[in-house]
């Protein structure tokens, strides 16, 4: 009976439009539009995802289980039917910290290196 | 504004129809929801040219995920289709072979009519070559060669043409290598190859000055002969051989190109031959000897070409009518090179495609019924799959991609048998066409062979995934109408399967009869115990009448005191073949010439005394030819009986006489024989008038010698007698006249046999086809054969329900395949001999091995049907 089930892919270094839907969910569950919006007002308008590589993301993810669907709709959202709201599951939580810890890592060293400045401290 | 809205959703609908079905159908409302507030978003904060910023990203982002997509999806159903495989292993076997046996029979044929009749000829000018013939119907001549005259005429006055070039065959002999070889030499125009558009392998061709009288002897290999007897050396150009009196350097290889219109060993310039450089041959215009060639110029068709050719014809007629009177209805045929070569092949090759074609539909069908077959078992599975939200279309593609890859692998399996048969194919192609040796595996059969794996996936997987769809849409219903729908598209196949295997059948079996008929045929002679092999004389040592009369009788003399041997004769040409044609034509003494109308024509053989005798020819009339008949004494001939009937009617043509020179000379007839198959045991015999080799030397013959032993055993010592008489002498074509009657009827023989196989394979195919399917019918109907057994039907009759339902559809596809086999066995009608189309013998016959096959093949499951035991069948239920 395995047919129809999907076994789940090793996990694979994720792109940089992943990161940025898991950086997107994981303030808060997001339907594809706001996925969208978010992506691009924290990046300045720098990355403009299309709806063909979200769903691409979406889809691989949801294979992966970095993010589920949700069934029931968050309390505040506007009702459309259509809309589906998306969650970070503790696997893409994770994931979503190994890859800042990645960057944070490789930014160590290039501030090491005087590429970058130092953050500043709270 | 709404209308824009519905314009941009309904072309984004389309867009996303580049996406695989499974991926519309779990995103594709989402998206369009969120593409269309991305564009009223993009609109109201950029206006148009935000929108169009939209779109571009839109369209590049589906593009970019859409190939991908497809890809996971068909790895999916890939991985999941290799793994349904694997579990059932008997399926998967019995799939891929048949597969691979119809694919591998259609890529192996296709092969050939690729290579033969679909690639344009391996000459430069391949497309603007043709051939001339001189035609005089009137006076039976339809293939005259050309003389000198001629050559130049058409040369000069042709304006289609931009090359003409002229051809004949002769031998010479190579010495001071080991035994003294038969050389097959082209002798050709400097400018053959020019005109064929061919550049040497190796070397340089030949050039104006090597065709001037005096000028040093030169010649080119062919590829054949510097790869057989030369190994391939390249070192082989520039060094000189000697060839009967004189040394030849070779001056270049020729690449390997189909050779028409002979086989040659080597090719020289037209001053090699003595015979063609002599001037009184030259002046001569009726001393025809030559073949030619022509290379229309570029945008020239071959009709125009003809009747530019003709128009010269006519010039000729006009200018010489001594030589083209116009009685004989003098003209020229042109034809394509491409066609001179093809022409033998075609009907054969395209009837074997056809046949080809059907094994594999059988292929097909019976795939399809054994896909069918599985559904039954995997009807749970599916429904359960699309119970669980797998789509019908989802299911009808991983059916498909179930059958794809069995194509796929089929096609392989095809590919590998195909190549293995390649060798005996191209041995077998070589009896119809030089153009044999082209024949490989290249990028066009493997093409070929990936479209017809993917075709046949569609033919084998369409039905049963159809069939599937249903499953999918009744759910885990009970569906008798679907099982009963399905029950009715495998009969279907059944009857398709064994209605094809008929017509197959029937081809196999049509060229077997006429096969069997050619071969008894009687030949007008004894073929067995009879050796054979041909002595070319070297024309520079043998060059007069007296020599060469005199070594052949030497010889004969010496063969004839030789132990198992019982008697050998000397002749121009041996029966069943076709080389070496003389016609004449000829005046009757006693019936003038009328004017405007052509003397009379026969084929001229020379043979010496023996040969009737050593052939067993049936002496009718008067006597066979005696030492007696010299030089000295009169002119005699001996007609056969086909030329005694046709010239003399009634009367006794002994003691008659005939003149081939105007009256000026007089040959009598001394006696009739019977008739001989010259041409091949499929042609009418001609009219043959023999005359003896003491009256008329030859130069080249074929000893003939009939034999108290094995034939062939007594060969080597025969050539150790000719090395006695000249040691400079070689044997070729040393065969027995079994083996050459064998060779005249390879061609129908191998069609007959390939043939037969691909209808032998038909035929298993289809009697496992029925016997699968009776057994699967026996297996779902247990429980009714129980309830029938049960309420008192005896187990005979359980066996003639099941073997009548079975042999039921048999009948049908046998009555189809019959009306099939009328309708098409016409196209054999050129292949068959003695045999018509609709022979009934045939069709009994084949209609008796059908039907008992189908009987076999149905027995098993109706005996299995008959010993179910009631009680165990009812309690399953």
């Amino acid at each position: 009976m395995s047919a129809g089930q999907r076994i789940p892919e090793s996990p694979e270094p994720l792109t940089p439009a992943m990161f940025h839907v898991l950086l997107a969910l994981a303030g808060e569950d997001l339907h594809g539009y706001a996925i969208l919006k978010e992506v691009e007002l924290r990046t300045g308008g720098k990355v403009r995802l299309s709806t063909g590589t979200l769903y691409g993301i979406i889809k691989r993810m949801l294979a992966d289980g970095l993010i589920v669907e949700l069934r029931s709709r968050p309390a505040d959202s506007q009702h459309d039917e259509r809309r589906r709201y998306y969650r970070l599951t503790p696997q893409g939580r994770q994931a979503a910290v190994a890859e800042s810890e990645r960057m944070d890592e490789i930014l160590s060293v290039a501030r090491s290196r005087n590429l970058l400045k130092k953050p500043k401290t709270a | 504004m709404a209308g824009t809205d519905s314009r941009s959703a309904r072309l984004y609908r389309a867009l996303l129809k580049l996406l695989p079905f499974d991926f519309r159908s779990d995103f594709g409302p989402e998206m369009e929801t969120v593409f269309h507030e991305q564009h009223k978003e993009a609109g109201r904060r950029n206006g148009p040219g935000g929108v169009l910023r939209l779109w571009c990203e839109t369209i590049v982002g589906i593009f970019r995920t859409a190939p991908g997509e497809h890809l996971a999806m068909f790895r999916q159903d890939a991985g999941f289709a290799l793994r349904m495989m694997r579990k059932n292993p008997g399926f998967t076997l019995a799939a891929i072979l048949t597969l691979g046996l119809g694919i591998g029979a259609n890529s192996a044929i296709f092969s050939v009519v690729n290579a033969v009749l679909l690639k344009p000829l391996p000459y430069e000018h391949g497309d603007r070559l043709v051939r001339l013939r001189q035609q005089a119907p009137r006076a039976g001549l339809l293939n005259q060669p050309f003389s000198v005259a001629e050559t130049n005429d058409y040369r000069t006055q042709s304006h289609t043409l931009d090359g003409l070039v002229e051809y004949h065959n002769m031998n010479f002999i190579l010495l001071g290598r080991g035994e003294p070889e038969r050389v097959e030499t082209g002798v050709v125009s400097w400018n053959y190859f020019d005109v064929f558009g061919l550049k040497p392998l190796l070397g340089r061709s030949f050039r104006p000055e090597d065709e001037q009288p005096g000028a040093p002897a030169v010649l080119m290999l062919s590829y054949e002969y510097w790869i057989r007897s030369f190994g391939g050396d390249p070192t082989v150009v520039n060094k000189t051989f000697t060839m009967n009196d004189k040394p030849h350097m070779v001056i270049g290889i020729l690449p390997p190109v189909p050779q028409y219109p002979d086989e040659n060993d080597v090719y020289m310039p037209t001053t090699a031959c003595p015979f063609r450089s002599r001037p009184t041959f030259i002046a001569n215009r009726q001393a025809r000897m030559m073949q030619v060639f022509g290379r229309m110029r570029p945008g020239i068709t071959v009709s125009q070409a003809r009747a530019d050719l003709n128009s010269v014809a006519a010039n000729l007629q006009h200018g010489y009518p001594k030589d083209y009177p116009p009685e004989v209805d003098y003209s020229i045929r042109t034809s394509s090179l491409e066609e001179e070569l093809t022409h033998n092949a075609r009907p054969t090759m395209l009837v074997l495609l056809g046949a080809a074609g059907f094994v594999l539909l059988i292929a097909c069908a019976n795939v399809a019924n054994l896909n069918l077959a599985r559904m039954v078992r995997r009807e749970r599975e599916l429904a359960v799959r699309a119970a669980m939200g797998a789509g019908r279309v989802r299911v009808f593609r991983q059916l498909l991609t179930e059958s794809f890859l069995l194509g796929v692998i089929g096609g392989g399996l095809g590919l590998f048998f195909a190549s293995g048969a390649l060798s005996l194919l191209v041995s077998f192609a070589a009896r119809f066409t030089p153009r044999a040796r082209e024949i490989h595996m290249d990028s066009a059969v493997l093409l070929f062979t990936l479209g017809i794996a993917v075709l046949t996936s569609v033919l084998s997987g369409t039905a049963p995934a159809l069939a599937a769809r249903d499953t999918v849409v009744n759910g885990l219903k009970e569906g008798s109408a679907q099982t009963s729908g399905r029950r009715r598209m495998r009969s279907l196949l059944i009857v398709a399967q064994v209605a094809v295997s008929f017509l197959l059948l029937i081809g196999a079996g049509l060229m077997l009869r006429s096969f069997q008929k050619l071969q008894h045929v009687d030949p007008g002679f004894e073929p067995d115990n009879v050796l054979t092999m041909q002595i070319g004389l070297d024309f520079t040592k043998y060059n007069t009448n007296d020599k060469q009369r005199a070594f052949f009788e030497t010889l004969l003399d010496k063969v004839q005191t030789q132990s198992g041997v019982k008697s050998a004769a000397a002749t121009m040409m041996i029966p069943l073949t076709t080389n070496m044609v003389m016609t004449g034509d000829f005046q009757i003494e006693g019936q003038a010439p009328v004017p405007g109308q052509a003397l009379p024509v026969g084929d001229f053989r020379v043979v010496s005394p023996n040969y009737f005798e050593t052939l067993h020819i049936p002496i009718l009339d008067g006597r066979a030819f005696t030492r007696n008949d010299r030089q000295d004494k009169p002119n005699v001939a001996v007609v056969n009986r086909t030329a005694a009937r046709h010239f003399w009617g009634t009367q006794d043509p002994v003691g008659k006489r005939f003149s081939t020179d105007q009256g000026m000379t007089w040959t009598q007839i001394v006696g009739v024989v019977g008739d001989v198959k010259q041409y091949g045991l499929d042609r009418d015999p001609a009219d043959e008038i023999y005359v003896p080799l003491a009256q008329s030397p030859l130069l080249d013959a074929i000893v003939v010698v009939k034999t108290s032993v094995e034939p062939m055993s007594v060969a080597r010592g025969i050539i150790q007698l000719l090395y006695e008489v000249d040691p400079n002498e070689p044997a070729a074509r040393v065969r027995s006249m079994e083996q050459v009657r064998a060779e005249s009827v390879a061609a129908p023989r191998l069609t007959a046999n390939l043939l037969g196989l691909f209808a032998l394979l038909a035929l298993a195919i289809a009697a496992t086809g029925i016997g699968g399917v009776m057994a699967l019918a026996v297996g779902q109907r247990r429980h009714e054969i129980g309830v029938r057994m049960a309420i008192g039907a005896r187990p005979g009759e359980i066996l003639r329900m099941i073997l009548g339902q079975g042999m039921g559809l048999a009948l049908i596809g046998v009555v189809l395949g019959f009306l099939g086999a009328l309708w098409l066995t016409r196209l054999l009608q050129q292949l068959l001999f003695e045999v018509t189309p609709n022979d009934p013998l045939t069709y009994v016959g084949v209609a008796a091995v059908l039907g008992l096959s189908a009987l076999v093949a149905c027995y098993i499951p109706a005996r299995r049907a008959a010993r179910v035991d009631p009680i165990v069948a009812l309690r399953v239920e």
